[in-house]
């Protein structure tokens, strides 16, 4: 039996001359929860609408849960929520009924209905709002309630574009603490994020979009390990920063050296052997030797190491 | 033991029968200023009408019909304008709030979407009109108006309030910029204002009836009742008639609505097709009961020439959006197609450009045998319109399928209406470069071009023979109707061999 909850085979899209999406293809595994990064402009949108059915592919194709969102749409929409990068929310109806209206157009009824709109109000913490207009709740509030709009049919697999995105910190922790808890209900997650600190947190594995195409795709330790073989390393020094700079560069096998918050940031390629040979040399030099330190590569090392920033 | 359900939940329950959308418009709706303000301002003058009718019994009159009167005045002014305006919103304001993108991610169709907006709508008018109800039985009561004229004149107001909403309702499918919408506002203004104003006769007319029907109320008002004198039934059959057009219509303006709401890439053209040859169907038999069924002397050459006119607007119109429609087809389209219940009538009413020729050509088909079978002596007549509509409406479009394969059909669709006004021009400007001093307007052989004065001055096309002419040009418009079919059948072949979803 095949595992995987979404499928992607060679999707393409254009607009005019503009290939948004560009011959992207990778798997999401059932339960995992996948993070779709990329600079602005790469594609993220366009292949999460797609995704959603609310685009169509000049070529390729997308299976979630086995259907194949050009051909079966219904049953496709059926078992995926989706919640795009703005709340989507009605005047003059409240928390309970924005949550029941939507659930009724899922083609819930009765005590089904009503049970899971109790369940998601009780689930997502907004207990105290239902009968709070749904317009008039703060940002933070309305993503929640938009999050709850997206599960309320209880969907297998979630697609959620820049959720965190205006959020205050607390409401960004708290954000996360739901996807996470989703996720260890065996949703699918699929989403989209310009925060890569807080996605790394979330995310089993990440894929990388730049110019509409797939650039790597992976646990971050995985992309690390094919994209990078140079080790991230720090060192301060008690004085003559500068010419530690220099006599940095000086070296074999450094790579790019930097300065911040008064230490020395650099990428090294070599062995433990030549680290060990590197830190006899800055010794022997006479720097004043404060600290020496291997950082661990994280999901920003990654996105820069693999994207170059362009848009199309 | 498991709980009997309470009052509540048992209405909660029966809600579930109701389209989703039509309980969340009705839960924003009685939260709206505009239907408090409406229904509120519609008692107060419903009760100081009443009270006025009321005061006047006192010197004798009979001023039933005058309550009356008013009381639909008061609910025209709300059914015909206040109503649909709001609704000229509805579904501008689902696409600009970007909420209509999470509305189609539900089990909801675009077709269920537009039929809930308008039954809210519905609901809001039986609400007002229900409110007016006390009034206008007190008018009853006073005497002057049968219960019959009542029930009728309420009818059809509720029919053209409903019709406006579904007017309304697709005007706001047009745009999601308000700019628009505010062009597309004033626009609906200035045709109410020719209505109210220079038009007013003819809103009147169309209203309530022309022969056959006599006016109620305070002048202008145009509170008017069913006659039943003059031919036997007429004013009945006048008002099935017009009742029939308007829920024909209704469809269509929803059915419309829904094309405009669905992607491109879908298949949303079948159940238009569906609807406007009804409306076509409709038309036809309309014509054939004026010529045998209905009393009153109708020759079937004057049926057969009001068919003519009325059909041949009607082909015209759908032929220039459907024909110009894209050839190529998306695959969401071509299985859809292959999956439909109705996939052995696709050829005809399946989406593309050229099933699009097929559907003119099948009711042209249909209007040229009930021709042949009335009047067969208007014949060359109604051929001559095909002709026309095939000539005007192919003849661009093969010629943008050619030379520009890459337009679009929203612009493949101005190049076609563009063609038109052309050829009319260029036949007089032709004649006026050949001949500056002999030019005049009269008809002549030049016109045949012109598809208006030819069939309005058919009697001496035939007598000079320029008949043949416009015959000869409706044959080339044939001609291109096919090329056009064999293109778009060639450009699917691909697509046509995806094995069909269940």
């Amino acid at each position: 039996m095949n595992s995987a909850m979404l499928e992607i085979q060679g999707l393409v899209r254009q607009f005019g001359d503009v290939r948004a999406v560009d011959n992207v293809s990778f798997s999401v595994a059932r339960g995992e929860v996948l993070g779709f990064i990329g600079p602005n402009g790469a594609g993220k949108t366009t292949t999460m609408r797609i995704l959603a059915t609310l685009d169509l592919p000049q070529s390729g194709d997308a299976r979630i849960g086995g259907f194949s969102v050009v051909d079966r749409p219904a049953e496709v929409r059926r078992i995926t929520g989706f919640m795009p990068d703005y709340a989507g929310v009605y005047e003059r109806t409240t928390v309970h009924e924005y949550l029941d209206f939507f659930a009724r157009s899922h083609g819930l009824k009765g005590n089904e209905r009503r049970a899971a709109v109790e369940n998601i109000i009780d689930f997502m913490g907004i207990g105290e709002l239902r009968n709070r207009q749904v317009h008039s709740l703060s940002k933070g509030l309305q993503q929640r309630v938009a999050l709850g709009r997206a599960i309320v049919h209880n969907p297998q697999l979630l697609i959620l574009d820049e959720p965190a995105a205006n959020l205050d910190p607390r409401a960004r922790i708290e954000f996360r603490t739901l996807i996470r808890e989703l996720a260890a209900d065996g949703k699918t997650v699929l989403l989209s994020s310009h925060i890569l600190t807080e996605l790394s947190e979330i995310c089993d594995t990440v894929a990388i979009i730049e110019k509409g195409r797939i650039l790597a795709k992976g646990t971050v330790a995985d992309i690390l390990t094919g994209v990078r073989r140079q080790r991230l390393l720090s060192l301060r020094v008690a004085s003559r920063n500068n010419e530690a700079e220099r006599f940095l560069l000086e070296q074999p096998g450094i790579l790019k050296v930097f300065e911040a918050n008064g230490s020395l940031h650099f990428e090294f390629d070599g062995d433990d052997d030549a680290q060990v040979v590197l830190i006899s040399r800055l010794v022997n030099a006479g720097f004043p030797l404060l600290e020496f330190s291997a950082r661990t590569a994280g999901l920003e090392d990654v996105f820069m190491k693999v994207t170059e920033g362009k848009v199309q | 033991m498991i709980a009997a359900p309470s009052f509540l939940e048992r209405l909660d329950n029966l809600s579930d029968r109701l389209s989703p959308i039509v309980v969340k418009e009705v839960r924003q709706m009685v939260r709206g200023r505009e239907f408090n303000y409406s229904f509120g301002l519609s008692l107060i003058t419903g009760l100081t009408v009443a009270f006025f009718g009321a005061a006047g019994t006192w010197t004798g009159y009979r001023s039933g019909a005058w309550t009356v009167g008013w009381q639909i005045g008061c609910l025209t002014v709300l059914g015909l304008i206040v109503i649909p305006l709001a609704t000229m919103g509805a579904l501008r304001s689902e696409k600009s709030e970007r909420t209509f993108d999470l509305i189609t991610l539900t089990t909801l169709s675009p077709r269920r979407i537009v039929i809930g907006k308008l039954t809210a709508q519905g609901v809001k008018l039986v609400t007002l009109f229900a409110g007016a109800a006390p009034f206008i039985a007190t008018g009853f009561l006073l005497g002057g108006i049968d219960f019959v004229t009542i029930i009728v004149s309420l009818t059809g107001l509720f029919l053209l309030s409903l019709w406006a909403c579904a007017a309304c309702l697709f005007l706001s499918c047009l745009s999601t910029s308000r700019a628009v919408s505010g062009v597309i506002y004033a626009a609906v203004g200035l045709v109410f204002l020719f209505l109210i104003g220079p038009g007013g006769g003819i809103l009147r007319l169309w209203m309530f009836g022309g022969p056959g029907f006599y006016a109620y109320g305070p002048p202008g008002m145009g509170l008017t009742g069913l006659s039943l004198t003059g031919s036997p039934g007429g004013g009945w059959w006048m008002f099935a008639i017009i009742a029939s057009f308007c829920l024909m219509t209704i469809v269509n303006l929803v059915l419309l609505s829904e094309n405009r709401l669905t992607l491109p890439t879908e298949n949303r053209v079948t159940a238009l097709r569906i609807g406007f040859f009804l409306q076509f169907l409709l038309i036809v038999a309309w014509v054939v009961l004026a010529v045998y069924l209905i009393p009153g002397p109708t020759p079937a050459s004057s049926g057969i020439d009001g068919l003519g006119v009325v059909a041949g607007l009607q082909l015209a119109a759908v032929a220039v959006f459907t024909v110009t429609e894209d050839l190529l087809l998306s695959r969401r389209m071509v299985l859809q197609s292959k999956s439909s219940r109705l996939r052995w009538l696709m050829p005809v009413l399946g989406p593309g450009g050229a099933a699009g020729a097929i559907y003119v050509l099948v009711q042209m088909a249909l209007l040229l045998g009930i021709g042949q079978a009335i009047a067969p002596s208007e014949m060359r007549w109604l051929t001559a319109i095909c002709g026309y509509i095939c000539f005007f409406t192919g003849v661009p479009v093969l010629a943008a399928r050619v030379l520009a394969p890459r337009l679009q059909a929203k612009q493949v669709r101005v190049a076609a209406l563009l063609f038109f006004p052309v050829v009319m021009l260029l036949a007089d400007l032709v004649g006026y470069l050949a001949s500056p001093g002999g030019f005049n307007f009269e008809y002549s052989r030049r016109h045949v071009l012109n598809p208006f004065r030819t069939l309005a001055n058919w009697p001496v096309a035939s007598q000079f023979h320029w008949d043949e002419f416009a015959l000869a040009i409706g044959a080339i418009g044939f001609i291109v109707y096919l090329a056009l079919i064999r293109m778009g059948w060639r450009a699917n072949q691909e697509e046509r061999n995806v094995p069909a979803v269940d």
